[in-house]
């Protein structure tokens, strides 16, 4: 179990990451998400004790990061990002080297390296050298790295980074397998990776948590309409009358003529109402033939787009509501000075005016 | 720590940074093998070792340390290290020894010459123990100085030329003022070569050693902090 509560890093007066908390639970696959910049790569950092929190605490399975570092560190697997290795090793020295850094007792290191070696692929480039194997064997063996000395927690900093298709699906595979026996952040910035992945989704922006939701229910919240894509064969040119005979269409328009007779319409209608049926009811009647007809998925892009749009948004208005107040108050404050100005300058003329008064009464002395 | 050392020390060998040191430091012996032994007719094998640590520790204490910690942290391999349950001063002091390894490998290599020099006459093996052990604590010394330096870089070249510079200067420095003398490392090997363990120089070899290894465990820790 993960548990990071209120946390801070500040690098003098830029704060990496804002005052976070969030817990995650054993045998769980976590996702975290952000833009570049946003604090993913810090908060693991300050997860496996690479670097110190400023503000807040860090207990992994009721371990403190800063107060008790070497168990904390003791229950971390850790692999970070653009894969560090030592290219002049080979597979099986990487891994034994790092089953040695994690204190794996000496009986079970073999046996241990092994497992992990065939868990991860690399049984068959085991005595390669490092520098000499492809990028996606490079990631494997870092995963390998992590893996070893069986951690419960796992720490994957943009593991699929740089890999081709079919070697992202393997390690996707890789990374829900191990989600069964292990506690388990994955940082990315690919969203289908961590929906298919991942239980449970924490999106970060410029250092603040933006959302924690499962994601299905993170598209299922940031969807405003619903979205049909229709492919139909229409004579007699009747698509554009069909909206006036379903109430709940907001729009149809076409994408793209086929031009073999067949046209394709967007109709998008409001999120909660379906109009499917309706379709089919009204459609034949019409005298135009469905070829298809699909629902677009309102993708995790979508949901994370707009959060993290829909934030910044705030900040910006903040931002610039703090510069008017600012502005005001200089305003103010201008004016406060003219008055005083003028205050004094009416003083001293009162002044004047006595002290000449003065003379004048004791002239007339 | 075992793992570090292990480590390091087969990293030394497995580029060509070890065998470069070794090379180097069996050179300027064998120079001053042939200039002090071999042109003279004397079984005194002590100026040897005396110039391997006067000239030899200026060249080869950079290449030794100058990887050390740059490039691990340039290459990003530091938060592997940073993020194991071994803590920094076991980092540091196995990165030392596996250092010192190679150093070793050379001193062992130079019983040559003792072997050489006592084939044709009676001599006496203590002056080169010692010899040795002092050469061995002066590394230790110029590695620390090295190991510092890499420690506050990420530039491997950077590291070498600050722990050159070090070396150096701390040479000349004793000429301006005698405040400096404290800080040339060769003026702690003197006594060695001629067979005598002399406390001051221990003492003086390790207190020195010891700061920079305390710095060097600093800077790591204050990293963390401020990284």
């Amino acid at each position: 179990m993960i548990e990071v509560k209120n946390v801070t890093k500040k690098y003098g007066n830029f704060t990496a990451v804002n005052n976070i908390s969030f817990t995650v639970n054993d045998g769980e696959v976590v996702g975290l998400l952000g833009p570049n910049g946003a604090g993913k790569s810090t908060t693991m950092n300050m997860i496996t004790s690479f670097i110190e929190q400023t503000e807040g605490t860090i207990e992994i399975n009721g371990y403190d990061t800063i107060k008790k570092t070497k168990q904390a560190k003791k229950q971390i697997g850790y692999m970070p990002e653009n894969v560090p290795l030592y290219p002049e090793l080979t597979v099986k020295e990487f891994v034994t080297y790092m089953a040695e850094l994690k204190l794996v007792a000496r009986a079970k290191r073999k046996e241990n390296v092994q497992e992990v070696l065939k868990e991860t692929g690399l049984e068959e480039v085991q005595n390669k050298i490092i520098k000499n194997l492809s990028r996606g064997y490079k990631q494997r063996v870092s995963m390998a790295g992590a893996l070893v000395g069986n951690p419960e927690v796992l720490i994957l900093d943009e593991p699929t980074v740089g890999l081709d298709p079919k070697q992202i699906i393997e390690i996707r595979s890789l990374i829900k397998n191990l989600g069964k026996k292990h506690t388990v952040i994955v940082s990315s910035h690919i969203l289908s990776e961590i929906s298919q992945v991942c239980e449970r989704v924490i999106i970060l922006n410029k250092g603040k948590i933006v959302a924690i939701d499962t994601p299905a229910n993170l598209e299922e919240k940031t969807k405003e309409q619903n979205i049909l894509y229709l492919t139909v064969e229409d004579p007699e040119e009747k698509m554009s009358s069909v909206q006036s005979k379903i109430k709940d269409i907001k729009e149809i328009s076409m994408v793209k003529d086929n031009e073999d007779g067949t046209k394709q319409y967007k109709v998008i209608s409001e999120a909660q109402k379906d109009v499917r049926k309706n379709l089919f009811e009204v459609l034949p009647k019409e005298g135009i033939t469905i070829f298809e007809l699909k629902k677009a998925e309102a993708s995790l892009e979508d949901a994370f787009i707009k959060l993290v749009e829909t934030t910044e948004e705030k900040q910006e208005s903040k931002k610039q509501k703090e510069d008017k107040n600012k502005q005001e108050s200089k305003d103010e404050k201008k004016e406060k000075k003219q008055k005083e100005k003028a205050n004094k300058q009416e003083e001293k003329e009162q002044k004047k005016k006595e002290k000449e008064e003065n003379k004048d009464k004791g002239g007339k002395k | 720590m075992w793992a570090i050392i292990k480590k390091e020390f087969k990293s030394y060998f497995l580029s060509p940074i070890g065998y470069v040191v070794v090379g180097i430091l069996l050179l300027v012996s064998s120079i001053f093998f042939y200039l002090t032994s071999v042109q003279t007719m004397s079984v005194d094998l002590s100026s040897l070792y005396y110039y391997m640590a006067l000239y030899g520790l200026i060249i080869v204490a950079p290449i030794l340390t100058m990887r050390m910690f740059a490039e691990e942290r340039k290459t990003g391999t530091e938060q592997l290290l940073l993020t194991s349950p071994i803590s920094i001063t076991k980092i540091v002091f196995g990165k030392l020894i596996g250092a010192l390894g190679v150093i070793i490998i050379t001193l062992l290599i130079s019983f040559g010459y003792y072997a050489i020099v006592s084939f044709f006459a009676k001599t006496s093996i203590i002056p080169v123990l010692t010899s040795m052990l002092g050469f061995i604590l002066i590394s230790t010394a110029a590695i620390s100085v090295g190991m510092l330096a890499s420690s506050i870089t990420e530039n491997q070249i950077i590291s070498a030329v600050i722990t050159i510079a070090f070396l150096l200067m701390s040479l000349f420095l004793e000429n301006i003022s005698t405040i400096f003398t404290k800080l040339s490392i060769i003026n702690f090997y003197n006594k060695f070569p001629s067979g005598i363990v002399s406390l001051t120089e221990v003492a003086g070899l390790v207190s020195f050693s010891f700061v920079f290894i305390a710095l060097t465990i600093l800077v790591m820790n204050r990293r963390r902090v401020s990284h």
